[in-house]
């Protein structure tokens, strides 16, 4: 079993360290074999919104930097996790720019969900269990609101954890996930 | 009575290179045009360009001085695209650092739009901007969520937007009038979109993606490619 490991280089915090320490004894302790990427500030170039990845070379983001060998290792690992700074309710920029390109993942097309609202349909068969934590130094209510909300309200095979120093509670939270790659519902 | 001059800053935090091709651009083409007949003084920020040219630091100087900002961008995976999380994560340092108060009782405001139909789903950003706000001391005043984007490049002045383009500058127009009264107290969020069924438009748009391949000299098939299977 395969894990990779998301961190911004722009926050490595003493709660980062944290956070970064029992997440890879977690998974070491799991047998998973771990990969980690730190994304900085100057390593990924922003999305230029021009679908190429959908229309031009399907499935690849047109920028040739290192987010192709990112998105090849997403799609080749059981569980991903994204350690996200938590900044004004969300994702950092650096995560962010991540997750952007991750566009290629999926089909252009439209699809209606049974609950009414607009996706995509998937590219691939499956997918890794998605699991991003938020942290910061000092989390207010409204961001850990809004950081579930942004990811569980829209998406159905991705999970959130807000750290709020609490291992215990982190713990408890990993072990409620099942740890292995989801189908194809986005 | 004296009139009392208002500045507003303009920020376009759509990634596209081409600002001609950016949805969010016409929404603040269509914000100018009301903030000038309000008589505010008007500036104009796009998030790449100050990026790429490098007067990021200007740029956030000019937006500390302002009454208000309006930040117009689209959603990106149900968020803030990263370029302009750059650009505001980098704001609130250049502020911490400069030891700069941003004008007093500033306003913001925020304009998002989507490629989905449904309006309600840039209910999140709108929400980040708000935090946003707090963080640095500004009043939030209200958002604009946009369903259907990729409608309005090109029908804007079609007969069948106008009820939606009357929206808009009702809301943009509203916007004015709160930057002038230095209105304190936030408004409802509005809602907005195309008056177009919503079937039609996802068929459109799926059409639009096998054309666009096409002319690539791509196969319908070469759209379902899996680049990354090992
Ligand atoms: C990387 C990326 C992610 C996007 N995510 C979403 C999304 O989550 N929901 C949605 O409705 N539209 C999404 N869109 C579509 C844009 O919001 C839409 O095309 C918008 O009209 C673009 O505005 P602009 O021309 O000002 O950049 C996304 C587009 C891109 C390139």
């Amino acid at each position: 079993m395969k894990a990779l490991i998301l961190i911004d280089k722009e926050y490595q915090t003493d709660i980062y360290e944290q956070l970064h320490n029992t997440i890879k004894d977690y998974f070491e302790q799991k047998k998973f074999e771990l990969d980690e990427i730190k994304i900085g500030k100057e390593d990924l170039a922003f999305c230029m919104g021009c679908f190429g990845c959908w229309v031009k070379k399907p499935g690849e983001c047109v920028i040739d930097d290192t987010m192709s060998q990112i998105n090849h290792k997403f799609i080749n690992s059981d569980v991903v996790i994204c350690l996200s700074p938590l900044v004004f309710g969300q994702f950092s920029a650096n995560i962010k720019n991540a997750l952007d390109r991750w566009l290629p993942n999926v089909l252009p097309f439209f699809i209606t969900r049974p609950d009414g609202s607009t996706m995509h349909p998937s590219r691939y068969k499956s997918y890794p269990r998605q699991i991003v934590i938020a942290y910061a130094e000092d989390i207010k209510d409204e961001d850990a609101e809004l950081v579930v909300d942004i990811v569980k309200k829209h998406r159905r095979s991705m999970d959130v954890i807000v750290y709020k120093n609490s291992q215990a509670k982190l713990l408890e939270s990993l072990n409620n996930i099942d740890m292995m790659r989801v189908g194809d519902e986005l | 009575m004296s009139i009392v001059s208002r500045r507003v800053i303009l920020v376009n935090g759509s990634p596209k290179i081409k600002s001609n091709q950016s949805v969010s651009e016409l929404f603040v083409n269509l914000q100018e045009n009301s903030m000038k007949e309000a008589g505010i003084d008007v500036g104009r920020i796009n998030v790449r360009d100050s990026i790429t040219l490098g007067k990021t630091q200007e740029d956030y100087l000019e937006m500390s001085q302002a009454d208000a900002i309006i930040f117009t961008f689209p959603l990106y995976i149900f968020c803030l695209p990263g370029i302009l999380m750059r650009f505001l994560q980098d704001y609130q340092q250049f502020l911490m650092k400069q030891n700069l108060t941003i004008e007093k009782e500033q306003k913001i405001f925020a304009v998002v739009n989507c490629g989905f139909p449904e309006p309600d789903i840039n209910e999140e950003a709108v929400r980040v901007i708000k935090s946003f706000s707090r963080q640095i001391g500004a009043l939030f005043g209200f958002g604009v969520m946009i369903g259907g984007g990729g409608m309005f490049l090109g029908t804007i002045d079609a007969p069948f937007m106008k009820k939606t383009k009357a929206e808009l500058y009702n809301a943009f127009d509203q916007m004015s009038e709160m930057i002038i009264k230095m209105e304190l107290s936030p408004m409802e969020n509005r809602f907005i979109k195309p008056n177009f069924p919503r079937k039609l438009y996802l068929f459109a748009a799926d059409r639009e993606w096998i054309s666009a391949a096409k002319k690539n000299g791509l196969k319908k098939r070469d759209l379902y490619r899996r680049p990354y299977l090992k």
